[in-house]
């Protein structure tokens, strides 16, 4: 009797079912809202890209002017040229390091940048450089494909620049005062006509190095392969100094 | 994978242990199956199974004390989308956050990493290979992209959903480079997390990292270089301090990982999708060396089965091969074949009892059953041409002479056309057999008979000899003479020293014959021209060796289907 009292209670009403409404499985998204908050991190993010745009923009004006020149020629006018457009467009951003930094691994991402024309590059981010906030920029530049020539052109006094990876030819030079080192190495015409300053470089460095300088010291940790006509100024070779002391030809291969 | 990677993880401020028995283990059970409903809405229902509680200890083979050190660290392990909470985690951070919050937590961090980033194992390994580019070394490329991931697995938690997350971070105990990390953290979510950082130059360090557009998924290739550059100082003195402790100690586990989180399928995809997407040799074989452990471990080995069980080393040139074939597909003309094998009914003979009754012929049995009057079909095996069709077995010819590019230098794309077409003959159940020549009768050939062994063709089209370009006939006719249908498939620049003989081979066979030569020069046309009144061979011309797998794909369907050539 127990068990029959168990079983009718367990057992479903006798009423007859009422209508199954079928509900859409959705229906709860309608409610539902996905959590959007706004972080630090977007403005961050939009404030670097506004940046870039803007670096982008200066670069390629440059380079609208400099492509009225059908042959870029490594020239003293040229350079001077160059360089006063590039302070033109450069004074106008307001930029930090790592945009600089940002703006070289751009140079090589065609979709973004369509020409990299080493000249110009080196020179606009040389005015990049010099017009920094920070005094101290270091640019890991190691992955970076392209070594970037006239790097630390006219770099001035109270600035240091480090390069983390290789640089091009003309690096460093008219440097005015300014710290260059370069974490690896550097290529010909080092220094050249660079007037105060000092320049490290790590590892090996090529021909003509300091051609023509006027003051400044250039210390090299591996191997000159050639040094220039120096006016003036000191250069090391592996804490040794090489010049001036015991003359040695230019671009002499040792 | 370490359980940084897939887990959220930290020294405890204060081990403190709780009883971790089986009731206790029962009861946060309970706690997770009432809390997951609402955390798969949260996400939008993943398809990931309900999470278990149990200890975790991943270098349970290793001693006590370390055994014990990591099942406080661990957090949250990650298995084949089935997570893991490890109970001793939670009762160490007793008192700081609740068990609901702390496990919410978790939770989050973990469905996060399927739902989002690195979402399956071909970004994983795309991130991997774009870290190691920077950091040089695979155990650092590892750990900077496992840092990497989980970033942006919290950060994404952080912005999309309503999460503990930030409460986590705060409670756990941190090395230096989760210190680095932890206010990256604060920088960007704008959240404080108790960090303060006194070392110099790591404020610059998290400077560099918070420019990091970690959100966006279509620029994680270059957002990774750009993280692994930054953090690669800490990384290295991170290294060089366990060195010193004495090698790879498990006090700092972030540097452990394994790829236990992925099952064999996605392991599959991800590595199809990875060599499509690179088309390199080198740096697929890079990214599979450096895996070669754990993709052992979950059963990847050329010998005995490039997928399943356990093998010798990984051939990687071969598994790239193999996994860039499958992203094309070949259709395969079937022909009829001569004999069906199939029973026809072919004359009548009278019905007798205890014959079957459903071959009777009711037509010519005047509708009785009756023996000497009912008529009933004798059947036959017939040769049902036409009726059925089959894929016949195809004889692979590849030139591997000094002329070709070796296939485990670089992308020979030789040796993925006929990578492609052995996979068409394989999915439609032929056989394949693979004569791989250079001087042959100098000795350099490999025969590798009618098999359907894909890893043994694979080995047979990778190898490489060099030098001089001769067939030997004699090596031919057995493989060709031991079948009736047979297709042919030769890929050569037809540089062949002895052409003519092969010009009058192919002007005697009937099979059909798929004859890939590269560049234009005499022998080629020398060969299209003696050939060209053959209906049954058709010849490829490429004037690029790049052009060869489209033109090879797309013209085998051409070949392969007249009707579509017609139209």
């Amino acid at each position: 009797m127990k068990d029959a009292d168990s079983i009718k209670k367990t057992m479903p009403s006798s009423k007859p079912p009422s209508l199954t409404v079928f509900q859409n499985p959705f229906e709860e998204f309608e409610s539902f809202q996905c959590q959007k908050q706004e972080i630090p991190l977007d403005r961050m993010v939009q404030t670097a890209e506004a940046v870039m745009d803007q670096i982008r923009l200066g670069y390629e004006k440059l380079l609208e002017e400099e492509a009225k020149e059908l042959v870029w020629m490594v020239q003293y006018n040229t350079i001077i040229k160059a360089y006063e457009v590039a302070e033109k467009y450069v004074k106008e951003i307001d930029y930090s390091a790592e945009d600089i930094e940002d703006f070289c691994f751009a140079l090589e991402n065609t979709q973004k940048i369509p020409y990299l024309i080493p000249g110009p590059a080196g020179i606009y981010i040389s005015a990049l450089c010099n017009y920094a906030k920070e005094e101290e920029i270091a640019l890991k530049l190691s992955e970076l494909k392209t070594e970037i020539n006239l790097i630390g052109f006219r770099l001035p006094k109270g600035k240091r620049l480090t390069v983390e990876g290789d640089t091009g030819d003309f690096t460093g030079i008219g440097l005015e005062g300014g710290e260059m080192i370069v974490e690896g190495n550097a290529k010909n015409w080092t220094g050249a006509g660079m007037r105060s300053g000092k320049i490290l470089v790590k590892k090996n460095i090529g021909l003509h190095t300091g051609e023509w300088m006027m003051g400044g010291e250039i210390y090299v940790g591996g191997r000159i392969r050639g040094i220039g006509n120096i006016v003036e100024g000191k250069v090391y070779e592996r804490e040794k100094l090489v010049y001036p002391g015991k003359a040695r030809y230019p671009n002499l291969y040792y | 994978m370490s359980e940084k990677n897939w887990s959220i993880q930290g020294k405890p401020d204060t081990p403190t242990f709780t009883i971790s028995d089986s009731e206790e283990e029962k009861r946060l059970q309970a706690l997770i199956e009432e809390m997951w409903p609402r955390l798969r809405k949260k996400h939008l229902y993943p398809e990931i199974p309900i999470p278990k509680i149990r200890k975790v200890n991943e270098n349970g083979e290793e001693g006590e004390e370390k055994a014990n050190a990591n099942e406080q660290r661990v957090g949250l392990e990650m298995k084949e989308k089935q997570m893991t909470i490890n109970p001793t985690f939670l009762s160490s951070l007793k008192g700081k956050m609740s068990e609901e919050s702390l496990i919410e937590a978790l939770l989050d961090h973990g469905i996060t990493h399927y739902t989002f980033c690195p979402w399956d194992f071909q970004t994983h390994l795309m991130l991997y290979a774009e870290a190691k580019k920077v950091m040089g070394d695979k155990e650092s490329a590892k750990q900077a992209a496992n840092y990497f991931i989980d970033v942006i697995a919290d950060t994404h938690c952080v912005k999309k959903r309503a999460t503990e997350i930030p409460e986590l971070h705060r409670n756990l105990k941190k090395g230096a480079v989760e210190a680095v990390i932890a206010s990256l953290y604060q920088k960007i979510w704008g959240i404080d997390l108790g960090v303060s950082l006194t070392k110099k130059g790591n404020d610059e360090i998290v400077r560099r990292l918070a420019r990091i557009p970690y959100l966006d998924r279509t620029r994680w290739p270059e957002s990774i270089r750009k993280f692994a550059r930054s953090i690669k100082p800490l990384l290295i003195l991170q290294q060089k301090e366990q060195e010193s402790r004495g090698g790879k100690g498990d006090s700092n586990p972030q540097g452990e990982h394994d790829l236990n989180h992925y099952s064999y399928e996605e392991i599959d995809e991800g590595l199809r999708d990875y060599a499509r997407k690179t088309m390199g040799l080198s740096e697929f074989k890079e990214v599979v060396e450096d895996f070669a452990a754990e993709l052992k471990e979950v059963g990847y080995g050329i010998e005995g089965g490039m997928g399943r069980g356990r093998g010798a080393s990984i051939d990687a040139d071969i598994l790239f091969y193999m996994k860039l074939a499958e992203n094309y597909s070949i259709p395969v003309k079937k022909i009829p074949l001569e004999k069906s094998g199939v029973l026809h009914p072919h004359s009548h003979t009278p019905w007798e009892i205890g014959m079957p009754y459903q071959d009777i012929d009711l037509w010519t049995s005047f509708g009785k059953i009756m023996p000497g009057i009912t008529q009933t079909w004798k059947k036959k095996e017939g040769k049902g041409r036409g009726k059925t069709e089959g894929t016949p077995d195809c004889l692979i010819i590849i030139d591997s002479s000094g002329s070709m590019i070796n296939p485990r230098k670089s992308l020979s794309y030789a040796v993925l056309g006929a990578a492609c077409a052995t996979n068409a003959y394989l999915r439609n159940h032929a056989q394949v057999a693979v004569y791989n020549f250079s001087d042959a009768p100098m000795g350099g050939r490999e025969i590798l008979n009618y098999t359907e062994n894909r890893e043994e063709i694979y080995r047979a089209l990778c190898k490489y000899f060099g030098g001089g370009t001769a067939l030997d006939l004699d090596d031919i006719m057995p493989l060709i003479y031991q079948k009736k249908d047979l297709d042919l498939f030769i890929i050569t620049d037809m540089k062949i020293t002895n052409l003519e003989t092969l010009i009058g081979f192919f002007g005697k066979i009937q099979n059909r014959v798929t004859a890939v030569h590269i560049g234009e020069n005499p022998y080629a046309s020398r060969f299209e021209k003696a050939v060209e009144k053959r209906k049954n061979i058709t010849i490829f011309t490429v004037k690029k060796k790049e052009d060869i797998p489209h033109i090879v794909l797309g013209s085998i369907r051409e070949y392969f289907n007249p009707i579509q050539k017609n139209q």
